[in-house]
């Protein structure tokens, strides 16, 4: 059984994810001709993890009136079946009124024509409200997985793979990177428990990078248009793809001495073809909107997506107006402009370094490290944030795993957690514990966080690590914390201030003065971390800054 | 995987494909070899069942908690004489002990959501629910246990890990435990120690849990011919001897009697105490089932019944009914069908019914189904006696379990996993392969209808298991004879059948989908039933022939390993 070793100690490994749980369990078809099995057991186990998840409760189950998420996606699809396209952003507002993009209405309608092919009964118009039958769960909740599969998964995919080669990595440990952007767990609670189609907006802007990091521009731009036009959210991460491809029509490289102008310097024919394409794109979602109804429809359709009337935040959120707002309560001294122009202005600062970094620098590899940075900016600074805005900077920064440096796999790892944990008062209340929980647990365990944890107390024949992977003694057990002491200092500390809160929120009701408090401590340590690493994320911008590709 | 590899170097027709691997596998850092430990997949499949926590369950958890309660609240004597749900408490005694044990541990909180009241339906909430599920989940540790000891204690441990793996995550499980809910991982966590005690030798051990195991659950007791036949000629027996009365030894039946009669008067001495032991008897053994159960048991009888259905549809038509007269004379009438008929309103199809009855075909009474068990039985039995090696020993294990499941009264599609798990044991075989393929791809899709709404999760959890399985069983099965044996034409139409088992359970499917749209199908509603049972009665079938074909045809794949080289 025992193998000679080519492998010389102390050389970089190349499998990152040694001795984790799924590079045990991907590693016997990690032969070159069954890499197709492993990548199917991937995908088909996600569809199973999130199916097992979708079991769960919903936001805004069995609470009438207005129920939640689900019903206003149910209600979407209610209306945009049985309305004409000229009532859909008028028809009863009060009660979970349109306010997506279009691209959200089509795909309703596209999921309505489905269910009523199996029951009218659920989307008849008006009476089907809060109809919560399984059937109709089961229907909700396999078209969330079938338009994940249908976009998320195979973009997941394709950027792995891309990247993969880029950093030589073996096959299997792309399949394995995939993974574990995959088991990120705030997406699929999110999506699959408390019900929203996330998946889909995230899957067209990772298709778009996809594509950028193909160099078809044209086709990127189309996706971030269609990403942006299923859920206005991802307007945070318009900057970096308006700069990256600024920068790519823009040659900023030549040094200046060579004489050549600004206008000589700018690809006329690309940056036209990416304007018309984004146009064009643009044109065809709205003009439905405006066929069929009139140019006021077009315009309720824009008031209807961005409601500037609405607060600075809203619930309770991990960022900074909503954590200053415990000690300074902007709303006694200051207007609702006044705020939206404050919180304006520091997202701009925000996000501003990495896009004119981004705009001289326009290199692949730095592509997610700047969305991070400028999503994470617009979480932290800007107006009208809810807590499930999480879920746009942590593409980029899951994007991040695919790389052999083992101190940005612990990184990652660990804000995917404190994300998951900002989540907690959210599931919470949907009746999610089980599964975040489970998720959590099986995100951590499937990436190796938890090997640590096996030696102490399992008997030797259940020796901990890998069981069927071979793997030299040196990577049996990958640590999850970073190299560096002052991390390792803010991660250990942050996981104890996690148990803390857990324990006491589980045992010990809120005083009524204050019956926030929990969530207000969830919030205080989620809002410490993310700015932490978004500062991180901000000097891995400027250090990576002259990487080769 | 090592020896795999270094099989493949050694075959003489080495793909192309093999080279790169071999490439890439050299290249891997290693001093270390496996570990084989079973521990990574508990954690994943355990996070996967607790995740499965809040889902369907069907009537057996109310079952489970009745019992409960029975067993907690009342004394020993009334056990099996209560009756104030119908789920009365009809397993053996060492269950009942199990179960009080349970709900020694039922915290407070779990008191109060209605666990263990004694009422006709049971009442209870998620805390219930938390509670029973986890007890399976912790009970089923044993199965790990005794997996991984099997493991621990082998040679070569690339096929017990792959048959230890393939057990645990069977779909089997997951649907009929973690779903469905039972306590089946425990109880074959036992049936495996048996086999593995088998392995090494260690004949009272043996005995001593099949004892065991027969008071959790009376089930097993079809596999008893085998395990009884092996003992009494691996052990008792002595062909050695010339003289008849040192032919047995009497010390060794002695011990081994012993053993049996001693854990069955422990189990059963309470209620021998309080006098009550008819009462346990006509509670372990009813007979007054239908011969299929409410579902139909992809087996003979589901076959049956489906030919007596079709028969009876087509016989109506007067031009068939008259050419199918012209061939067999005792052909009835249409008037004496449509009599029969109106005579039986209830037919098989109608599901929870207690007496099924033929309309065309001759009743089958219970008679008949044990009598063709028994002989099946003594057939699978008569190997062993000439050569009680492992490999006869489990090949005789699961034709027990075959000829109960194929040919028994009343039984539960759940059963499949008695032939399953045996089988697994034997799959080192190249030839056994297709068999078991068909069998466990049949049986396991045969338990969907188990389970009404998680269609995503039971088909691609079983698709993507069998998937694994197949490549992995395909990787360490071994051709010891040259491939003339091998009959091609069923490994294609075995291929074929399981490919065909997607159309199958998609078409269902889509009929129970349509069934709110359109009312006409719902006239159809026992079809979806027999479209299962029918398909996969072939598949356990003719698995079952292919089994039986190499049983008793085919000496070389039964000899031990040792004994082979």
């Amino acid at each position: 059984m025992v193998i000679k070793p080519h492998y010389k100690p102390g050389s970089d490994p190349s499998l990152v994810f040694y001795g984790s749980a799924i590079y045990d369990f991907l590693s016997p078809f990690r032969k070159a001709q069954n890499q197709w099995a492993a990548r199917y057991i991937v995908v088909i186990f996600s569809i199973i993890i999130r199916s097992a998840i979708g079991f769960g409760a919903y936001s805004g189950a069995n609470t009438p009136p207005l129920y939640g998420d689900f019903e206003a996606q149910r209600h979407w699809i209610e209306i945009t079946l049985h309305l004409p396209l000229k009532d859909w952003y008028w028809y009863d507002l009060q009660y979970w009124g349109l306010d997506y993009p279009p691209l959200t209405a089509y795909h309703s309608l596209l999921l309505g024509k489905l269910g009523n092919l199996m029951n009218p009964a659920w989307f008849e118009l008006d009476s089907s409200r809060g109809n919560e039958s399984i059937d109709l769960k089961s229907f909700m909740r396999f078209t969330v997985i079938l338009s994940e599969v249908l976009i998320y998964i195979p973009a997941v995919f394709r950027f792995t793979r891309w990247n993969g080669k880029q950093i030589k990595q073996q096959p299997i440990d792309q399949t394995i990177v995939a993974l574990a952007i995959l088991f990120q767990p705030s997406l699929m609670l999110i999506d699959h428990g408390h019900f929203q189609y996330n998946s889909v907006m995230l899957g067209f802007t990772l298709l778009s990078i996809v594509h950028l990091l193909y160099d078809n521009y044209m086709l990127a731009s189309i996706f971030f248009v269609l990403s942006l036009g299923f859920k206005q959210m991802s307007l945070h991460y318009s900057p970096i793809i308006f700069f990256y491809l600024l920068g790519r029509c823009i040659d900023f490289q030549t040094p200046s001495s060579s004489g050549a102008t600004l206008i000589s310097r700018i690809n006329f024919l690309r940056l036209m073809l990416i304007g018309i394409s984004t146009i064009v794109t643009f044109i065809v979602l709205f003009a439905p909107l405006i066929i069929f109804g009139d140019f006021q429809n077009f315009l309720q359709s824009i008031y209807r997506i961005f409601p500037f009337q609405r607060g600075i935040f809203e619930d309770k959120v991990a960022n900074f107006w909503c954590f200053s707002n415990i000690f300074i309560k902007y709303r006694t001294f200051l207007s609702q402009e006044k705020l939206q122009l404050y919180s304006l202005i520091l997202t701009l600062t925000g996000f501003l370094p990495a896009g004119i970094l981004i705009l001289i620098n326009p290199k692949k590899s730095l592509l997610p490290w700047a969305l991070a940075a400028c999503a994470m900016s617009f979480f932290l600074f800007s107006f009208q944030v809810h807590e499930k805005t999480i879920l746009i900077p942590l593409l980029p920064i899951s994007l991040l795993y695919s790389t052999k440096n083992n101190d940005i796999i612990a990184m990652i790892s660990w804000i995917n957690n404190i994300a998951l944990f900002s989540l907690w008062p959210l599931l919470k209340k949907d009746g999610l514990a089980l599964q975040y929980g489970a998720s959590f647990l099986l995100s951590n365990w499937l990436m190796g966080n938890l090997s640590f944890l096996t030696p102490n107390f399992l008997p030797k024949f259940l020796t901990p690590g890998p069981s069927i992977s071979l793997v030299s003694e040196k990577n049996k057990k990958r640590h999850g914390l970073p190299s560096n002491w002052f991390w390792d200092l803010v991660i250990l500390s942050s996981y104890i201030g996690i148990g803390t809160i857990h324990i006491l929120d589980f045992y010990i009701i809120p005083p009524s003065r204050y019956p926030d408090i929990w969530v207000l401590a969830n919030i205080s340590l989620s809002f410490g971390c993310f700015g932490l690493f978004w500062l991180w994320i901000y000097y891995k911008l400027f250090t990576l800054r002259k990487v080769t590709y | 995987m090592s020896e795999i590899r270094n099989r493949n170097k050694n075959k003489s027709k080495s793909k192309p494909s093999t080279l790169i691997e071999e490439e890439f596998v050299e290249k891997l850092p290693t001093t270390q070899t496996r570990n084989f430990s079973l521990w990574n997949i508990w954690v994943a499949s355990t996070i996967l069942k607790v995740l499965l926590f809040d889902t369907y369950h069907s009537t057996d958890f109310d079952v489970h908690r009745n019992w409960l309660a029975i067993t907690n609240k009342l004394p020993i004597k009334d056990w099996y004489i209560e009756s104030t749900s119908q789920w009365t408490l009809d397993y053996p005694p060492i269950f009942a002990y199990f179960e009080w044990i349970l709900s020694q541990f039922v915290p407070q909180v779990v008191k109060d959501d209605g666990c263990l009241d004694i009422v006709v339906k049971g009442e209870y909430g998620l805390p219930t629910i938390v509670f029973q599920r986890s007890s399976v989940i912790i009970t089923e540790i044993l199965l790990f246990a005794v997996l991984q000891t099997y493991i621990n204690l082998s040679s070569n441990k690339t096929f017990p890990f792959i048959v230890a793996s393939s057990i645990v995550l069977s779909p089997g499980l997951l649907i009929v435990d973690h779903i469905h809910f039972q306590y089946n991982g425990m109880l074959f966590g036992l049936l495996i120690a048996i086999i593995v005690s088998s392995i090494h030798g260690k004949n009272y051990l043996l005995a001593f849990l099949f004892a065991i195991l027969l008071c959790f659950k009376h089930i097993f007791l079809y596999l008893a011919p085998a395990i009884f036949v092996y003992l009494l000629r691996s052990e008792v027996l002595d062909v050695s001897q010339s003289n008849l009365i040192k032919f047995i030894h009497w010390g060794k039946l002695l011990k081994l009697g012993g053993i049996v009669l001693t854990v069955f008067i422990i189990s059963f001495a309470p209620f021998i105490y309080y006098n009550v032991i008819p009462n346990v008897l006509t509670r372990l053994f009813p007979f007054s089932r239908g011969l299929t159960h409410a579902y139909w048991a992809p087996n003979v009888w589901a076959i049956y019944s489906f030919l007596d259905k079709f028969l009876t549809l087509s016989l109506q038509f007067p031009y068939f009914n008259t050419l199918i007269s012209k061939f067999f004379h005792f052909t009835p009438l249409i008037e004496i069908i449509q009599e029969r008929l109106n005579l039986l309103e209830n037919t098989g199809t109608r599901g929870l019914v207690q007496d099924v009855s033929f309309v065309i075909l001759p009743d089958i009474t219970p008679k008949i189904t044990f009598l063709l068990t028994l002989f099946y039985d003594i057939l699978s039995i008569l190997p062993i006696l000439l050569q009680p090696n492992f490999k006869r020993f489990v090949g005789g294990l699961t034709l027990n379990a075959y000829a109960s499941f194929l040919f028994g009264w009343h039984v539960h599609e759940k059963a499949i996993m008695l032939i399953i798990f045996p089988f697994t044991f034997l799959v080192n075989e190249r030839r056994l392969l297709n068999c078991f393929l068909v069998l466990v791809g049949s049986g396991y899709v045969s338990l969907f209808p188990l389970l009404p709404n998680q269609n995503l999760i039971k088909g691609l959890y079983t698709f993507i298991w069998f998937i694994i399985y197949s490549l992995s069983f395909m990787e360490v099965s071994k051709q010891k004879t040259s491939t003339r044996n091998r009959i091609f034409l069923f490994d294609r139409v075995a291929l074929i059948y399981l490919i065909g088992l997607i159309p199958m359970v998609l078409f269902v499917f889509f009929l129970n989908i349509f069934k709110d749209k359109f009312e006409i199908l719902q006239k159809f509603e026992f079809l979806s039933l027999m479209i299962y049972s029918v398909y996969c009665g072939i598949g356990v079938i003719s698995s079952w022939i292919g089994l039986s074909w190499l049983y008793f045809f085919d000496d070389s794949i039964w000899l031990d390993d040792n004994e082979a080289e």
